[in-house]
């Protein structure tokens, strides 16, 4: 069999980007809630807060690691395996993440340090600080790296002269046309994976009837950011799906499951299709009647856009697009009825003792995770056959890299990074098995920002060793 | 030329910072007492982050300032990079999980040598695959993946782990417990004269095999000998007082080894940016971009370096015997 090489730089990359992207979700996610929960503890000097902020900082901090070691690979690899791409789009995505590692890596990288083991180094406030800059480096991050990703789906502000690309705007680079909404959508997203994982594991250890104060807490504050989160991110992604229908019409054509140009009257929502596409047609359909007209045209008979708008050669694939934004969609309905009944419940007084709903809860503690993930596999699947959309074609971006190489390096990151993820998911089990420690007593929610830069260390060694 | 210069800045940040790093991981390996691995480990814990972030912003930099020359480079270098990155990776994800547990730490730790041996392995194969040249042809890479295996990257490759041990065995000088500092002055010993005699190997070899290295030599009369000269005098200097001294003078004597080495190596390869093939100019992006990352590269750098250097300062003095306290 020949390997084709750019079906291999493909894989790879789709591996390496997703199992990265899984981590920063969730860092940009907690990142956020840890800063949330300690100016609640600053606030109430409540010390179920702190309690709270230990047992999510030492999964953050895992999380974090491996979002890091991941991410390194990531910026070599537009070059290892993409080489074409990076030399004609280096000028505009490189300098986008360039400013991305100054302006968040820096800033996550350095005060991580002093959020991860400063807490007796430094004073509350200070310490404070730095869980706010972490939180808000990796929205600086996700803000960047969406303006770089967001420009490869909507490119503005460039010129092309014979195959060499110069920018003439940097404000249309990097305020693109989809950019202003692909970004909180993101966000929004991160934020509302880690408030189910959050209240995931509170809701275990209700039914456990474990830490009973540590999960009510953590329960309480998961459903309420999820009420909030999950009606925001209907309307952004309301709006990302009409800024994609505009300038982007053969995804989100992908994505509703229709191929004649006109779909029949009234349209019906597809749920399940089985695509054929050589002969351009579904070979099964299965949907809900009306539904498409009402919800794509908001209109009782409109008429959806099929595949068939787009010339052949530039369509994605159906299937891949069609099912990643049908699993994304689902799980921000069952989100949606998630924070509605927890509105219900908590109303009603009995959001801690409905086990139906605790257990909906631990169900849902990844699926903040997949859907993001989903979502990705919609905005680049439905992108194809384009790396950058109108300009570059994925298959003439490739590396000059035989494909023995490729597949020996494919072969070697799914191995070590399934290494990763058992580890990973090993000892965060085993966190949450062992459940939130008792905040220790000397660690108070007092002193000013003068302390912080007087910390006194008890157990320096430092003098003892220069005195003797 | 100014992003050229960024470039090395971020390259020789990362090479000294992450140098220690990947030098203490790689001491870890000769420490048999697992209390004093676990110190040793504590002594980075706080920065290593930070530390590792500079080797993004070199491998970005290229891309955004000299994107076809990030186009030749990655492939030329496809191997190395790759495993260079798996092995920080496992290096990473290692010292993360290493806190969490007391069963598995001992694997921890090997797996953490491991992956620093591995990453400085590469990094110095990929400096001597640079030094050895890279097959260009209408500016694009047309030499063979397996091309860096050869013994000019491979002695530079071991070149490379033993200076990280030189830097790694001057931080724990610095920063450690008296155990460990015993330790790291024998490592220090052993170690620094066999970098320079190591480095000594790589030079003559890479002016016998590459005439632009021999013309360079002989284009900087001057300077390349003085800067080999300061290298003997300063790796003289760190052998003999690696016993006594005061615990600050072995570290910063190694960094400063680490600059004369990079400087001599700078010179060598400038203006070229691909060695010997391609120059800065011909590699460069548009005048735009290079504005773009440099302006915000001249406003974010000093503040970057200002709290990196303050998360330093906080965690300064020696490393507390039971870590920095959870």
């Amino acid at each position: 069999m020949r390997l084709d090489p750019s079906i291999l730089a493909r894989i790879q990359f789709a591996f390496t980007v997703s199992f990265h992207i899984i981590f920063p979700t969730m860092s940009i996610g907690l990142a956020a809630f840890l800063a949330v929960v300690e100016a609640l503890w600053l606030k109430t000097k409540d010390p179920l807060y702190l309690q709270i902020y230990r047992f999510w900082l030492s999964i953050f901090a895992m999380g974090f690691g491996i979002g890091v070691v991941t991410g390194i690979v990531l910026s070599f690899e537009f070059g290892l395996g993409f080489a074409r791409f990076a030399e004609m789009a280096g000028p505009a995505i490189g300098p986008m993440i360039a400013l991305e590692v100054l302006t968040a890596f820096f800033l996550e990288a350095g005060f991580l340090g002093i959020m991860l083991f400063g807490l007796h180094r430094v004073g509350p406030k200070l310490h404070f600080f730095a869980s706010c800059m972490v939180a808000a480096g990796t929205v600086i991050s996700a803000s960047w790296i969406l303006s770089a990703n967001s420009w490869m789906q909507t490119p503005a502000g460039v010129a092309i002269h014979d195959g060499h690309l110069t920018v003439v705007s940097w404000r249309h680079v990097v305020v693109n046309p989809s950019w202003p909404y692909r970004l909180p959508h993101m966000v929004t997203a991160a934020y509302l994976t880690a408030s189910f994982m959050v209240a995931g594991v509170g809701a275990w250890y209700l039914l456990r009837g474990k830490h009973q104060h540590f999960a009510r807490r953590t329960v309480a504050l998961g459903t309420a950011f999820v009420s909030v989160l999950i009606a925001g991110q209907v309307f952004i992604g309301d709006i990302v799906y009409g800024t994609m229908l505009k300038y982007q019409p053969s995804k989100m054509q992908a994505a509703e499951g229709f191929w004649e140009k006109n779909s029949q009257s009234p349209a019906p929502y597809y749920w399940i299709i089985i695509p054929d596409q050589n002969n351009q047609r579904n070979r099964f359909a299965l949907g809900i009647p009306y539904l498409g007209s009402i919800w794509l045209t908001h209109s009782l008979d409109g008429r959806v856009e099929g595949l068939k708008n787009t010339p052949r050669d530039s369509q994605p694939i159906m299937g891949m697009v069609f099912y990643a934004f049908r699993i994304m969609y689902g799980l921000a309905i069952v989100m949606f009825a998630v924070g509605v009944a927890s509105l219900w419940l908590r109303l009603r007084g009995r959001l801690f003792s409905s086990r139906w709903f605790l257990w909906m809860l631990v169900f849902m503690t990844p699926s903040g995770i997949i859907a993001t993930l989903a979502g990705w596999y919609v905005a680049e699947t439905g992108r194809q056959p384009w790396v950058i959309y109108g300009i570059l074609r994925t298959v003439d971006a490739m590396s000059p890299v035989p494909a023995q190489a490729l597949l020996s390096s494919l072969i070697a990151f799914v191995c070590v990074y399934a290494v990763f993820i058992i580890v990973f998911l090993t000892f965060t089990f085993r966190i949450i098995r062992r459940g939130p420690a008792e905040a220790p007593p000397h660690a108070e929610a007092s002193g000013s920002l003068k302390n912080a830069f007087r910390p006194h260390v008890l157990d320096s060694p430092a003098r003892v060793v220069k005195r003797g | 030329m100014l992003s050229a210069s960024f470039l090395t800045f971020a390259l020789t940040l990362y090479v000294i910072l992450d140098g220690f790093d990947l030098g203490v991981g790689i001491l870890l390996l000769l420490q048999p007492a697992m209390p004093s691995r676990d110190h040793m480990v504590d002594s980075i814990t706080p920065t290593w982050d930070g530390n590792e972030t500079w080797i993004i912003m070199a491998g970005v930099t290229v891309l955004a300032a000299f994107p076809v020359a990030y186009a030749i480079l990655l492939p030329a270098l496809y191997l190395p990079v790759i495993f260079m990155l798996l092995a920080l990776g496992f290096r990473g994800v290692s010292f993360e999980f290493r806190v969490q547990t007391k069963r598995h730490r001992r694997k921890c730790d090997i797996a953490f040598a491991a992956g620093s041996i591995v990453a400085a392995f590469m990094q110095g194969l990929i400096l001597g695959g640079l030094m050895q040249g890279v097959r260009v042809q209408n500016l694009h890479f047309a030499g063979s993946v397996l091309d860096i295996f050869r013994p000019l990257p491979v002695i530079s490759g071991i070149t490379l782990v033993v200076g990280y041990v030189v830097l790694g065995g001057g931080w724990l000088k610095l920063k450690s417990n008296l155990s460990v500092q015993q330790f790291a002055s024998r490592c220090l010993r052993v170690s620094t004269p066999l970098f320079a005699v190591l480095f000594g190997i790589v030079c003559i070899y890479a002016v016998n095999i590459q005439p632009s290295i021999r013309s360079e030599w002989m284009s900087h009369r001057i300077a390349l000998p003085c800067l080999v000269g300061l290298f003997a005098v300063l790796a003289g200097t760190l052998t003999a007082l690696a016993k006594k001294s005061r615990p600050t003078m072995p570290f910063f004597l190694g960094l400063l080894l680490f600059v004369v080495g990079i400087s001599g190596m700078a010179l060598i390869v400038f203006p070229n940016i691909v060695p010997f093939s391609l120059s800065l100019w011909d590699a460069a992006s548009s005048s735009t971009s290079q504005k773009f990352v440099l302006i915000g590269a001249a406003l974010v750098t000093p503040v970057v370096l200002v709290y990196s250097g303050f998360a330093y300062w906080i965690f300064r003095g020696r490393t507390p015997e039971n870590g920095w306290g959870e």
